[in-house]
C-alpha cells in the first residue's frame, strides 16, 4: 500500500511540483494551504511524511509543526521543511519543533524524492 | 517578468529619489528660484510618499497576483497534462505484455477448443477400431455356426446308422432305435438352430459394416474439419501475432514520447517555482515601499531624521532568501543559490 505524504504550502505551483515528483514516485498525496488547514486535514487520517513550507498565512510552517508534534498520531511521523528560509535561527527553530529535515527553494524532484525516502519508503 | 517588475519598481524609487536629489540641487544652485526651507522640502516629501506609495504598492500587489494566479492556472494545466500521460502510460502496459499476454492467452484458449475437437475425433476411432473388433468377432460366430451345423450332420448321420443296426438287430435292438430316432431329432433340431444362427449373425454383421461405413466416412469428414481448424487457428494466432507486434511497436513510440514529455513538464514545473520566491520578494518590498510615508511623515513632523537606512534594515530583517540578502548587500541582481538539505 502506498505511503501517503501531506504537503503544506501557500504556493499553489509549489503544491504542484512536488505532488507530481511524489505521485510518479509511488505516494499518495494530500495537500493543504498552511498550517490551520493542514492540521484539519490530518485528523482521520493515516500520513505517513509530511513536507511543509516556513513563511505561509494563518499559522506558519514551524508553529504547525509544533502543534502536530502535539497530536499523539502524529508525535512520529517525519517532518521535512521546504523553504526559502535560509536564516539559521529559523532552522534551529524548525529542528526544536520536531522537524527531521531541512529543504531549501528551489529544489529539484529527485533531491526531494531522496530526502522522502530517507525518512519514509514508498 | 519577475526582474521586469522588480526593475519598475527600482525605476520608481529612482524617480523618487531624483525627485529629492533634484529639489537638493535646486537648492545649491545660484540664481533660480527661491528654494523652500527643509521643513516644507520634509513635508513636500511627505505627501510625495503619501501620493505615490500606494500606487507603487498596489501596481506591485496586481502584477504578484497576476503572476501567482497564471502561474497557479499554468502548474494545474501542466499537473492535469502530467496526470493524463501516466493515465495513457499505464494502460499502454496492456499491449506491453509479454509471453504471459494477450496472444499466449488466446493461444492457450483455441488450443483448448482444438483439443477439444481432436479428442472428440481420437474417441470417434477408437470406436470405429471396437466396431472393427465386433465384426471380427461375428466372423468368428459365424464360423462357430458353420461347425456346429457340420457336428449336427454327422449326428444325424451317426444316428441312421444307429437305426439301421437297431433295426436289423430286430426285438433286442428297438430300445436302441428309439434313442437313435430321438438323436436324429436333436440333430435336426441343432442343424435348424445353427442355420438361424448364421442368419441372425450375418444381419448383425451387416448392421456393424453399415454403421462402420457411415462413421468412418463422417470420421474422415471431421478428420478434415479438425485439420481445417488446426490451420485456421494458426492463421488467425500468426495474424493476431502480427498484429499485436505491430500495436506493440507503435505502443511503444507512443510510451516512449510520452515518458519524454512527461519529463519535459516535469522540469518545466521545478522552473516555475520562481512564482513563489518572487512573490516574497514583491511581498517584502511592497511592504517597505507602504512603510514609506510613515518614514517620511515622521521625519516632517520632526519626529526622527529621514534615513534611508530605517527602511533598508526593515526590509532587510524581512528578507528570507540568500539572493534577496546579496542583491541588498551587492545592490545588483543575485544569483538564486541551489537547493540544499539538512537533515536533523
Amino acid at each position: 500500500m502506498a505511503k501517503t505524504i501531506l504537503i503544506v504550502d501557500d504556493s499553489a505551483s509549489v503544491r504542484q511540483v512536488v505532488s507530481i515528483a511524489l505521485k510518479g514516485a509511488g505516494y499518495e498525496v494530500i495537500t493543504a494551504n498552511d498550517g490551520k488547514d493542514a492540521l484539519g486535514k490530518m485528523t482521520g487520517q493515516r500520513i505517513h511524511l509530511i513536507i511543509s513550507d516556513v513563511n505561509m498565512p494563518n499559522m506558519d510552517g514551524i508553529t504547525f509543526v509544533a502543534e502536530a508534534k502535539k497530536l499523539p498520531a502524529y508525535k512520529f511521523v517525519p517532518i521535512i521543511m521546504l523553504t526559502t528560509e535560509s536564516q539559521d535561527e529559523k532552522k534551529k527553530q524548525a529542528q526544536a519543533a520536531g522537524a527531521k529535515a531541512w529543504v531549501t527553494k528551489p529544489f529539484q524532484p529527485e533531491q526531494m524524492l531522496s530526502a522522502v525516502a530517507k525518512l519514509v519508503a514508498p | 517578468m519577475a526582474e521586469v517588475l522588480i526593475a519598475a519598481v527600482a525605476l520608481a524609487v529612482g524617480a523618487g529619489a531624483g525627485y529629492l536629489l533634484r529639489g537638493r540641487r535646486d537648492t545649491a544652485r545660484p540664481g533660480t528660484a527661491a528654494v523652500p526651507p527643509p521643513e516644507v522640502q520634509s513635508q513636500d516629501l511627505a505627501r510625495f510618499a503619501g501620493a505615490v506609495t500606494p500606487v507603487w504598492s498596489a501596481q506591485i500587489d496586481s502584477s504578484r497576483t497576476q503572476m501567482e494566479t497564471a502561474v497557479g492556472q499554468l502548474t494545474e494545466t501542466f499537473a492535469g497534462i502530467v496526470e493524463n500521460l501516466d493515465t495513457v502510460l499505464s494502460s499502454t502496459g496492456v499491449l506491453g505484455e509479454g509471453p504471459g499476454g494477450v496472444f499466449d492467452r488466446s493461444r492457450e484458449r483455441l488450443g483448448e477448443v482444438v483439443g477439444t475437437l481432436d479428442s472428440a475425433l481420437t474417441g470417434k476411432r477408437e470406436a470405429l477400431a471396437e466396431l472393427h473388433s465386433l465384426l471380427s468377432l461375428n466372423e468368428e460366430l459365424r464360423e462357430m455356426s458353420g461347425e456346429v451345423t457340420r457336428i449336427a450332420s454327422q449326428t444325424n448321420l451317426l444316428a441312421l446308422n444307429a437305426a439301421i443296426e437297431a433295426q436289423r438287430i430286430g426285438e433286442a435292438g428297438a430300445a436302441f432305435g428309439v434313442v437313435a430316432s430321438e438323436v436324429r431329432q436333436l440333430a435336426d433340431r441343432s442343424q435348424n438352430t445353427s442355420v438361424r444362427m448364421v442368419e441372425k449373425v450375418d444381419k448383425v454383421a451387416q448392421a456393424i459394416a453399415g454403421v462402420l461405413a457411415t462413421q468412418e466416412a463422417g470420421a474422415e469428414t471431421e478428420g478434415t474439419a479438425v485439420a481445417h481448424a488446426h490451420g485456421e487457428v494458426q492463421a488467425v494466432l500468426d495474424d493476431l501475432m502480427s498484429m499485436l507486434a505491430t500495436m506493440r511497436q507503435s505502443s511503444q513510440g507512443l510510451e516512449q514520447a510520452a515518458v519524454g514529455i512527461r519529463g519535459e513538464i516535469s522540469d518545466s514545473l521545478v522552473n516555475l517555482q520562481f512564482q513563489d520566491r518572487v512573490n516574497q520578494m514583491l511581498e517584502h518590498l511592497r511592504d517597505n515601499i507602504g512603510r514609506f510615508p510613515d518614514v517620511a511623515a515622521a521625519a516632517a513632523a520632526g519626529a526622527a531624521p529621514l534615513d534611508a537606512q530605517v527602511l533598508l534594515d526593515e526590509l532587510a530583517a524581512r528578507y528570507t532568501m540568500a539572493e534577496e540578502h546579496d542583491a541588498h548587500q551587492s545592490g545588483s541582481a543575485a544569483k538564486v543559490n541551489e537547493s540544499e538539505i539538512t537533515f536533523f
